[in-house]
């Protein structure tokens, strides 16, 4: 595969699993932001894969950085039942785990 | 000079009798000090489970006295496949009921016993709640062993946003491939969904009985051995688990109007 759809892949898994990861954080029913934090877990995993096929510049870097801040926002848009404090922290969570990455 | 004794019931107090032999050394009058040297240990088996072997009853025991000494821990509870399985359980599953989560009690454990533990860390406020609304939690408790007792889950109550919650790692299931034990969580926590809608125990074992059904025997020890699943037996999975979103999905709108 190519670096630009490895770029959508990664950016798709992400952003999944960026959902999870702020989803056990601001819904506070949440054992869970223990227990579910395994669910963000399975999906970093998996895109730890995806980043670990290509050498990534810092035009690529960048590139993923935006791509995956726009499909974040679209998923936690979609997800009505998160609560709102979600855009609050939603920056911080993406830096996070690119750095995890090794992508910024 | 000193005894060891244990506690027992009197009628009004409860007591500490002087041994015989010892009266010449502890008279009437004479002050002495009493200090707790060992807790008491209860196993209370929920009323689903039978009794589980001498061994594994005895490092329950072991385990509920060592977190006895913390102070925080206002009462345990072991779940999980090592209760329900003879042999093949990956950890010991545990439930703290604390006001203060700590890391520091997963590193005891692990340092004190040698073994993989996995710990959950939860306030008696919380359980409650999650006893009442959430699937997972009751299928969790529906076998345990507790250094007390506690009520049962009682009533349902369905809270849409927790369940849709729950249905979000099924759904991403369809699009990002997983590993097989991801899918067998998936497919439990469809199932214990299925079954709190409709009002059924969320019992561990049918649940897997029920999965072993759906997919077969070899794909469903596949799944739990976290094999990685391709082609035609992937596709078989991810219909199963579209066709039951689609169903809970409807049932859970419904529930909601």
């Amino acid at each position: 595969m190519g670096k630009t759809s490895d770029i959508h892949e990664l950016t798709n898994i992400l952003a999944k699993a960026l959902r999870h990861r702020i989803g056990a954080m601001v819904n506070s029913n949440e054992i869970y932001a223990e227990k579910y934090a395994k669910d963000a877990d399975l999906l970093v995993k998996e895109a730890k894969k995806t980043a670990l096929r290509q050498n990534w510049n810092s035009y690529d870097k960048n590139q993923i950085k935006n791509e995956l801040k726009k499909k974040l926002r679209i998923e936690l848009e979609n997800k009505d039942f998160l609560d709102s404090k979600k855009f609050d922290i939603m920056d911080e969570e993406m830096n996070k785990v690119l750095k995890e990455l090794e992508l910024l | 000079m000193q005894f060891t004794h244990r506690v027992s019931k009197g009628s009004a107090f409860n007591q500490i009798y002087v041994p015989r032999g010892m009266e010449v050394y502890f008279e009437v009058g004479d002050l002495v000090e009493v200090r707790l040297l060992e807790k008491k240990i209860e196993l209370n088996y929920s009323k689903n489970l039978k009794k589980i072997g001498e061994f594994k009853e005895k490092l329950i025991k072991e385990i509920f006295s060592f977190l006895s000494r913390f102070e925080e821990i206002k009462q345990v509870f072991a779940v999980g496949s090592f209760l329900t399985s003879k042999a093949d359980y990956r950890d010991i599953d545990l439930i703290l009921i604390t006001d203060k989560p700590s890391d520091k009690i997963y590193e005891k454990l692990t340092e004190k016993f040698g073994m993989k533990f996995h710990v959950i860390s939860i306030t008696e406020e919380k359980l409650l709640i999650l006893k009442k609304i959430c699937p997972l939690t009751r299928s969790m408790l529906y076998y345990y062993i507790s250094n007390k007792t506690i009520p049962g889950c009682g009533k349902r109550e369905i809270d849409v946003n927790h369940l849709r919650f729950l249905l979000m790692l099924p759904e991403d299931s369809l699009e990002i491939n997983l590993s097989g034990r991801a899918y067998y969580d998936c497919l439990r926590r469809l199932i214990a969904i299925e079954n709190f809608l409709s009002k059924k125990e969320e019992d561990p074992k049918k649940i897997d009985s029920e999965i072993e059904k759906l997919i077969s025997r070899s794909l469903f020890l596949a799944l739990k051995d976290s094999a990685r699943i391709e082609g035609v037996a992937l596709d078989k999975i991810r219909k199963i688990i579209k066709e039951k979103l689609d169903k809970l999905g409807k049932e859970i709108v419904d529930g909601k109007n």
